[in-house]
């Protein structure tokens, strides 16, 4: 039987029941109380890491590209710092890019799980945000804590609706995902926006999101944690401005679809904030992974593991590792198809190489950011030892960082076989970098750049930011 | 990795293509492109939506800067003259449409003119008129790549797929850059392509044409500064290829010394006649049809003497909205289309304000509305149908269905009713030598010099503070 409409009840959801509302609500009202003590020492964390790694990335010819383009297209504009580059100053949403933009320069930046880089889509943003507002209304540090946490939370809440998200992505780069959402809900808590802005801010931002992962591996992979800073940014301000988009866009409507387009399965949960002073951050169950030296985080696996076969090697005859010894090299790694690069061609090829990173570790006992200059690209030796590079994809290998591993079995000249194995390498999650290597990785970033004052008091002022009366004193220290 | 080379074939097609190839078959239909778009941009630029991203764009300065159409003293750099320029074309629903369906023009042409007043050598005519087609074939050839594509979408707004893509090749075209930069522009583009379909139905869908047209042109400058992305984006599934559930490249061969195919000769596009969806269309002309065959047969007819009616249509989310609370609602709306048809006899622009859309009698009507989607109504541009029956109190049925509506390519709009839309569009913003200028120079575009001489005529605007524009429906 036909039921006329008029007879049909047409429910309209209301507003508490939609997890986009419930995510809009969130944004506007969780307090700076919410954040636990262990939060706020792992943000902190994370706000150092990402200053570093983005003021080392202002020397990268990615970013000077980056820059020269925004200076060229627009006049200049004495808002907001760009990192490491002294009286350089930009209009808001472009400082987010570039500083964006050299976060992920060298896929130095922090990781996490379900694996996105959060902090570099966001912290460019809330920086360059903080520099826009008026001189007697900056955030106090807390409030920029706040804010940046509330970004990282949006994204991982998000990644939790699709079991895609929890391996190693196939098809969109989660940054490009995630990252924009995090980016407009950071910046949409700074502008102060109510619930339904914040709900309109997610929904301008997530069609100004997912970027192909087929441009990972290139010179404009950087792009997309720029852009996520920039235009999640730019979410926040057209929706203080009253643009309006899609009021469901994180529910899941059958044939229309909103942020699940850029997921094959996906079951949406409202994000609750409970009555009693107590909000749990996916921080505080979930930590970071900060990189100990500038590649996919894939790669950390088999560089530690081919750095213990090192150890070995160099202990067996003379002080270097000769590639004439070495008969065959096999690793045993996960499958992925854009981090199995036998013979990479550019630096940023290398960042995502197994092979190449299992060998420069074996050859020199580590890889560092010197790892990937042009000449280190063309040794011989390692040329040499890259031919001898055999893959193998375990069945109990999955391509998840919470539970992969790597292996490197050297097979010597003499028949001698030397295993290395690594299940967590040291920076990741599980065993996190320890707060001295955190400043020391910190100081041989930010120092490439910085002078060592600067370098000890960005330290210092990040130790202190949630005591922080007034952020200026993180701001003017970038450049 | 075997290299199927289809990117570096477009990187080299978008570069080796020249005037020569352009036929009269595809200069004709491109002009009335462009003639209809710039119509339609200039009345849009007096809605909100395109209000509050002048108003957002205007923190940005640049030391070259491009006309925002419709305003005689503001200029906006380039990439933000293109986004609210884009915008404004998308802003009522009332841009061309193609098949398998996009809205190809709103996302090339704002960034081509953007692109051109800031070159220091200025393009000629032809020169944008070559451009523009690139844009326009490359996504046309894009969406082949797909069955999805040709059926209305569900996951991805089309615009946002393949307008950056288009808007890139023709800004790299005009730029003159090299086969592989041209590669490069498309590569870096395709990072900034792909809005859900969610948005669509709401003010912000207009932005993801106004981002395309930015977008592609900023990947185009990009690419020109060096910046490389991945040279077989077009040819991997996790390239562009993430965009559909089924993806199969082909190549694009052009030899600069013989002919080329251009899809738009094959393929034309469709002017709407009312700023909505296309789908509302076909409601529109079938409602019309059956409230004529109701006239014809009772004498004082009387909308309350209806008791039902029944639309048959092609199943499509996004458009079966039985009460829009927005514009944007009702210009997605078959219910709403139909009722305004039945209600006034006609729907034009003003249509869809607000007062208009909470009429009583309106609301009314559409309580008596019901959506079928019969089996035989493919969702699909091309193939789709509409139709309507009304139930009067009496019993009495009347039934109407229209295959092809005015302006669809199949019965495309002629050139006097083209240039009346643009005139009626314009005339809302221009003075008349604005409006007379504008119609002239896009009329002869292959043979104007400099092209800038179309952004004067597009600042000319009227100076009566108040614009009464007219209702006339075609």
């Amino acid at each position: 039987m036909k039921i006329p409409y008029s007879l049909r009840v047409l429910r309209r959801p209301a507003p508490e029941d939609t997890v986009t509302d419930s995510f809009g609500k969130f944004i506007s009202e969780v307090k700076p109380q919410h954040l636990s003590s262990v939060v706020l020492h792992r943000s902190k964390r994370m706000v150092l890491d990402s200053i570093g790694v983005g003021v080392i990335g202002s020397t990268t010819d990615v970013f000077e590209l980056a820059l020269q383009h925004c200076q060229h297209m627009y006049a200049p504009d004495d808002i907001s710092s760009v990192y490491g580059r002294r009286g350089t100053r930009l209009s808001p949403t472009l400082a987010a890019f570039v500083n964006g933009v050299a976060t992920h320069s060298m896929d130095f930046d922090d990781t996490w799980h379900p694996a996105t880089h959060p902090s570099g889509a966001v912290l460019p943003a809330v920086l360059a945000l903080s520099d826009m507002m008026s001189a007697n209304s900056k955030p106090s540090g807390l409030d920029f804590l706040l804010a940046f946490n509330i970004g990282i939370e949006i994204q991982g809440r998000l990644m939790r609706f699709s079991n895609e998200a929890h391996n190693i992505p196939k098809r969109f780069h989660p940054p490009s995902v995630v990252g924009t959402m995090g980016s407009a809900a950071a910046c949409a808590r700074l502008l102060s926006l109510d619930p339904s802005q914040c709900s309109h801010a997610l929904a301008i931002a997530t069609s100004l999101s997912g970027a192909p992962m087929a441009n990972a591996a290139t010179q404009s992979k950087p792009l997309h944690i720029g852009n996520a800073s920039r235009l999640g940014l730019e979410a926040a301000l057209l929706a203080s401005r009253g643009l309006e988009a899609s009021s469901l866009v994180l529910d899941a409507v059958t044939g229309v679809a909103g942020f699940n387009a850029f997921y094959e399965d996906y079951v949406p949960q409202p994000l609750e904030l409970s009555n009693d002073d107590g909000h749990m951050f996916l921080l505080e169950e979930q930590d970071m992974a900060f990189k100990r030296f500038p590649a996919h985080l894939g790669m950390h696996w088999v560089a530690d593991a081919a750095a213990s076969v090192h150890k070995i090697l160099v202990g067996f005859g003379p002080g270097t590792v000769c590639p004439a010894q070495v008969q065959d090299i096999l690793l045993r790694v996960p499958k992925s198809k854009y981090i199995n690069r036998p013979f990479p061609d550019s630096e940023h090829e290398a960042r995502h190489s197994f092979q190449f990173n299992a060998c420069s570790a074996l050859l020199d006992g580590e890889v560092t950011v010197q790892s990937f200059t042009p000449a280190a690209l063309r040794r011989p030796d390692l040329l040499a030892l890259l031919s001898r590079v055999r893959m193998e994809h375990p069945q109990d290998n999955p391509a998840n960082f919470n539970s992969m591993y790597g292996e490197v079995q050297v097979t010597l000249v003499g028949g001698d076989i030397l295993k290395g194995h690594c299940d967590t390498f040291y920076g990741h999650w599980r065993n996190p970098l320890t707060n001295e290597s955190l400043r020391k990785k910190f100081r041989n970033n930010a120092g490439a750049v910085l002078p060592s004052e600067k370098v000890e008091r960005l330290i210092d002022v990040v130790e202190e930011l949630d005591r922080l009366g007034d952020c200026r004193a993180l701001l003017s220290q970038l450049q | 990795m075997l290299r199927k080379g289809i990117t570096e074939s477009f990187g080299a097609a978008i570069h080796a293509l020249n005037t020569t190839q352009l036929t009269d078959g595809v200069i004709n239909r491109s002009k009335r492109m462009m003639l209809d778009t710039l119509g339609v941009g200039l009345l849009g630029t007096r809605t909100a939506v395109f209000n509050k991203a002048l108003a957002y764009s205007q923190l940005f300065t640049s030391h070259e800067s491009s006309s925002v159409w419709g305003k005689s003293e503001i200029t906006l750099p380039p990439h933000y003259a293109a986004f609210v320029n884009g915008i404004a074309v998308h802003s009522m629903d009332f841009d061309d449409t193609w098949h398998p369906a996009t809205h190809p023009s709103g996302a090339v042409l704002p960034a081509l003119l953007a692109l051109a007043e800031t070159l220091p050598s200025q393009p000629s005519g032809l020169d944008l008129l070559l451009a523009f087609n690139v844009g326009i074939e490359v996504q046309g050839r894009l969406m082949r790549f797909s069955r999805e594509a040709y059926n209305i979408p569900e996951r991805f707004h089309p615009p946002s797929v393949v307008g950056v893509m288009g808007s890139a090749a023709a800004s790299a075209k005009l730029l003159g850059l090299s086969p592989a930069q041209c590669t490069n522009a498309l590569a870096i583009a395709a990072s900034s392509a792909g809005a859900p379909l969610a948005n669509a139905a709401t003010q912000t869908k207009p932005l993801h044409i106004g981002n395309a047209a930015r977008r592609g042109l900023e990947a185009a400058q990009l690419a020109q500064r060096g910046l490389e992305g991945n040279p077989a984006i077009l040819d991997v599934n996790c390239g562009f290829g993430v965009y559909y559930k089924d993806y199969s490249p082909s190549a694009m061969a052009v030899s600069a010394s013989s002919d080329f195919k251009w899809i738009l000769e094959d393929q034309d596009v469709a002017f709407k006649r009312i700023p909505a969806h296309l789908g509302m269309h076909w409601v529109v002309d079938a409602a019309l049809a059956a409230r004529a065959k109701l006239e014809n047969s009772v004498r004082n007819f009387d909308l309350s003497q209806i008791r039902h009616v029944t639309l048959r249509v092609p199943p499509s989310k996004y458009v079966d909205c039985p009460f829009p609370a927005t514009e944007h609602q009702a210009r997605h709306s078959f219910q709403f289309n139909a009722s305004c048809a039945l209600l006034d006899n006609k729907v034009t622009v003003s249509s869809f304000s607000e007062a208009q859309i909470n009429r009583p009698a309106l609301k009314e009507l559409l309580s008596k509305v019901e959506v079928e989607t019969p089996k035989d109504n493919l969702p699909s541009f091309d193939k789709m149908y509409c139709e309507v029956e009304m139930e009067t109190d009496q019993g009495q049925r009347y039934v109407a269905r229209c295959d092809t509506f005015y302006g669809h390519w199949r019965k495309p709009l002629s050139q006097k009713d083209l240039v009346e839309k643009f005139s009626v569009n314009a005339s809302s913003v221009l003075c008349t030598e604005g409006v007379e200028g504008v119609i002239d120079v896009t009329g002869n575009i292959e043979r104007v010099r400099e092209c800038s001489i179309l952004g004067s005529y597009l600042r000319m605007t009227s100076s009566q503070h108040e614009q009464l524009y007219s209702t006339r429906s075609l």
